[in-house]
């Protein structure tokens, strides 16, 4: 199986790194929810724009975001499982 | 009598100093030179090595074959291509020795110093280690020489010396290993040949970093805000601080600010404390390395060539120490007097003086070959360059910065509530300079002075804002804190840390000052992580220098240790060679991507997420550059170049338009960098 982002061999849909980058999108959520009240798209968004965000955590938003943007309101996990 | 120093300016130090009218003479052996002096009636010769003549090399030359585990010394041409001249050197030093009956080894007071001198006098002198005698001096001034002749060490210092050898056959055993083990499976993965290297502190060094970069890359931040204030207070505005450093959610920042806007303040408690600073200590390596990075961002490397550079030439003592003191028998009074006859030292040394009895703030660290960096009073008889003359007076201050007195300052900690909320505003101040007046500019004064306030008076709150902020990811090392960590880590030598750093860059496993991983630097770490993570622990390394210590105290065998290392070895390098095929893969694409990273020009402004790229078009041969999303259909984004001469990204943006710009050369011509963007304004200046 290959990285849905960088190609490289992977376990799962990503390879180490980004499947890491994306581990830490879900687990930090939940803060940006609770004090800014984003969906997860606006989230991915966001994080797309921010200029503190790593790269590999940027291209695995990316990815979230056009492979099949997720709804309003989608839960990370049901995003990144699309 | 033959006398044996590590570098040519050392030789005629020596025989300068040795020499009873002061005026050795220059002869040449073929091309080497070296000095002809007198001293008591005897003749000496004083010869100088280039560094290291000789080096470790594997008994089967061919690159392609691992492991090996048979290793010996070699003239260093014969096992180094770019190392032709050396030959010269060791043919010199072996016709002079013929003459001699008496052998004195004068190189540099550490393992490197020892283990150069060692091999010189055991290989191109005949085996005359057993007979040679030490001269140990920390700095190249007549006075120490002079000393240093008088009261030669009875022999050299052997345990060192094993030591140093040790290292050399562990560094030669792991790299040379290691690499062939890369090297070849890319060799044979891809059919093209590349060097690939690591080493015993490489590996470990080059995996800091790339856990840092992954620290950074999978970075996600976590917003919150902060409440600045300001606060008018006696006709001046001053910046207040709210109690809470951070707060979580924008709604309560919101309430926050809307509370305390437009309301009055009210001093609820000042606090002053007075505190002492004492003086810095003297430098070891590390500490004016990292100190010249942060005045003047010299890199490690630079530092410790400049300061052998001012060694040499007498004006400051051994550079290569660890130790952080400042022994009485410096003689601290002479070297201040000696300074005072520069003007510019002269009202500082007079200051110290009137101190009374000079005594320096040393450090813990010890060293037991040299004292702590320090200057020997000495003015430069040549005229120093820039960067030089700076490390000089950083050097001299900072010596005499340490026999200062303590400062003594003080800080205020005002409590404004406002409606609830407490603000605090702050000072600070310098009561007494003490040693800071010895370590302008190179102390920084940064003073807040407040007015006079007294509890319960009014202050009128001017300004309330929330700032939106959000956490940020580690900071990149810059070869400064990398060389830090490695020395908190325990790993490499004070001598050999800032050349490890620059052969990371050299093979293009890191970039830029403030140091970022390339994919192959991520790759080599990953293989090696996964098929032989001892070689990137640090304790595995750290227990390496541990042993090697203590060889050099006396307590352990250099043979106990090459053979525990070779036992640990072998199977890491099988497992290696078992797995040859997909190490060799994944480095063949790791290099791929290496060659293709060379060729980016930068980040494309037209798509944002996209990478210029020199691309050769495979229809013309035409060269030109292209945004990586065009094979996605997402950017269009080109630029024609041109097509005679070399083109190289120079890693900057244009600073008319902010495109990547190109370094652009013809044979014979001068170099241009040029603006990719087609439409640059710059360019359309030059057209008009």
């Amino acid at each position: 199986m290959n990285c849905r982002v960088c190609g490289a061999r992977a376990e799962g849909e990503f390879c180490e790194m980004h499947a890491e980058s994306c581990e830490n999108l879900q687990r930090n959520y939940e803060a940006w929810k609770k004090s800014m009240g984003l969906s997860w798209a606006d989230y991915l968004r966001e994080i797309q724009k921010n200029i503190y965000a790593g790269i590999w955590v940027k291209e695995v938003a990316q990815c979230l975001l056009s492979s099949n943007p997720p709804k309003e309101g989608n839960s990370p996990v049901e995003a990144s499982n699309i | 009598m033959l006398i044996l120093c590590e570098k040519p300016d050392a030789a005629m130090r020596i025989s300068r100093a040795l020499d009873e009218k002061g005026k050795p003479q220059k002869k040449r052996s073929d091309a080497v030179p070296y000095y002809e002096a007198y001293r008591n009636g005897k003749r000496l010769l004083v010869v100088s090595a280039l560094g290291h003549l000789y080096t470790v090399a594997p008994k089967i030359i061919s690159r392609e074959v691992f492991p090996v585990f048979d290793f010996a010394w070699v003239p260093k041409y014969e096992a180094e291509r770019d190392a032709k001249g050396i030959k010269d050197w060791i043919d010199a030093i072996s016709r002079l020795s013929k003459d001699a009956q008496h052998y004195v080894l004068a190189t540099d007071y550490d393992v490197e110093g020892a283990t150069i001198g060692y091999t010189i006098i055991k290989y191109a002198c005949g085996d005359k280690e057993n007979e040679t005698k030490r001269m140990k001096f920390s700095t190249l001034t007549t006075e120490e020489l002079e000393e240093s002749y008088s009261g030669l060490l009875d022999h050299i210092e052997f345990p060192t010396v094993e030591a140093g050898i040790c290292r050399h056959f562990l560094d030669a055993m792991y790299g040379i290993n290691l690499s062939r083990a890369m090297t070849v499976a890319a060799k044979h993965s891809s059919g093209r040949y590349t060097t690939i290297s690591t080493g015993r502190v490489q590996g470990p060094t080059l995996s800091f970093l790339a856990t840092r970069e992954k620290e950074i890359n999978s970075f996600v931040p976590i917003p919150y805000w902060t409440i600045k204030a300001k606060a008018e207070i006696k006709g001046s505005i001053y910046d207040i601080e709210y109690e809470r450093e951070t707060i979580d959610t924008r709604s309560e920042a919101d309430a926050v600010v809307e509370a305390c806007r437009e309301k009055k303040g009210k001093v609820t408690d000042i606090e002053v404390k007075q505190f002492h600073q004492n003086p810095p200590v003297p430098f070891d390596l590390g500490a004016l390395q990292t100190e010249a990075y942060s005045l003047f961002k010299y890199t490690p490397r630079r530092t410790g060539d400049m300061a052998e550079r001012l060694y040499l030439d007498a004006l400051i003592s051994y550079p290569r120490t660890s130790s952080q003191k400042l022994p009485p028998s410096i003689n601290y009074e002479a070297i201040l007097k000696a300074l005072s006859r520069e003007p510019k030292y002269q009202r500082l040394a007079a200051e110290l003086f009137k101190l009374g009895k000079l005594a320096p703030n040393e450090g813990k660290r010890d060293d037991p070959a040299h004292p702590a960096i320090y200057p020997t009073g000495n003015l430069p008889e040549r005229a120093l360059g820039g960067p030089e003359g700076k490390l000089w007076d950083l050097i001299v201050k900072r010596f005499m910065a340490t026999f200062g007195e303590p400062a003594v300052k003080q800080s205020v900690k005002v409590t404004i509530s406002v409606d609830g909320h407490r603000f605090y505003l702050r000072g600070r101040q310098v009561l007494k300079e003490g040693w800071m007046v010895f370590y302008k500019p190179y102390v920084q004064v940064d003073e807040v002075l407040l007015p006079l306030l007294e509890k319960g008076e009014e202050v009128e709150i001017k300004e309330v804002t929330q700032l939106d902020e959000f956490t940020k990811p580690p900071p990149r090392y810059n070869p400064s804190s990398l060389l830090k960590k490695m020395e908190d880590e325990g790993i490499g030598t004070k001598a050999t840390r800032a050349d490890t750093i620059e052969t990371l860059y050299n093979r293009g496993y890191i970039s830029e000052e403030r140091i970022t991983v390339s994919d192959l630097g991520f790759d080599v770490t990953n293989i090696l992580n996964k098929y032989c993570p001892e070689v990137v622990s640090v304790s595995f390394t750290r227990e390496l220098e541990e042993k090697m210590e203590r060889i050099q105290d006396g307590n352990e065998k250099k043979e106990n240790v090459l053979e525990s290392a070779v036992n640990r070895l072998r199977p890491v390098l099988e497992e290696l060679k078992q797995h040859e095929e997909t190490v060799g893969q994944e480095l063949s694409e790791a290099l791929r991507k290496a060659r293709m990273q060379e060729l980016v020009v930068g980040n494309c402004p037209v798509c944002g997420t996209g990478k210029l790229t020199i691309i050769h078009s495979r229809r013309t041969g035409k060269r030109f550059v292209g945004c990586t999303n065009f094979f996605k259909g997402t950017c269009k984004a080109s630029s024609p170049l041109p097509q005679k001469g070399t083109v190289k990204p120079t890693r900057k943006n244009c600073s008319v338009c902010g495109w990547p710009t190109i370094q652009f050369k013809m044979q014979g011509a001068r170099l241009w960098i040029l603006c990719v963007n087609p439409s640059c304004p710059s360019k359309e200046k030059k057209n008009k």
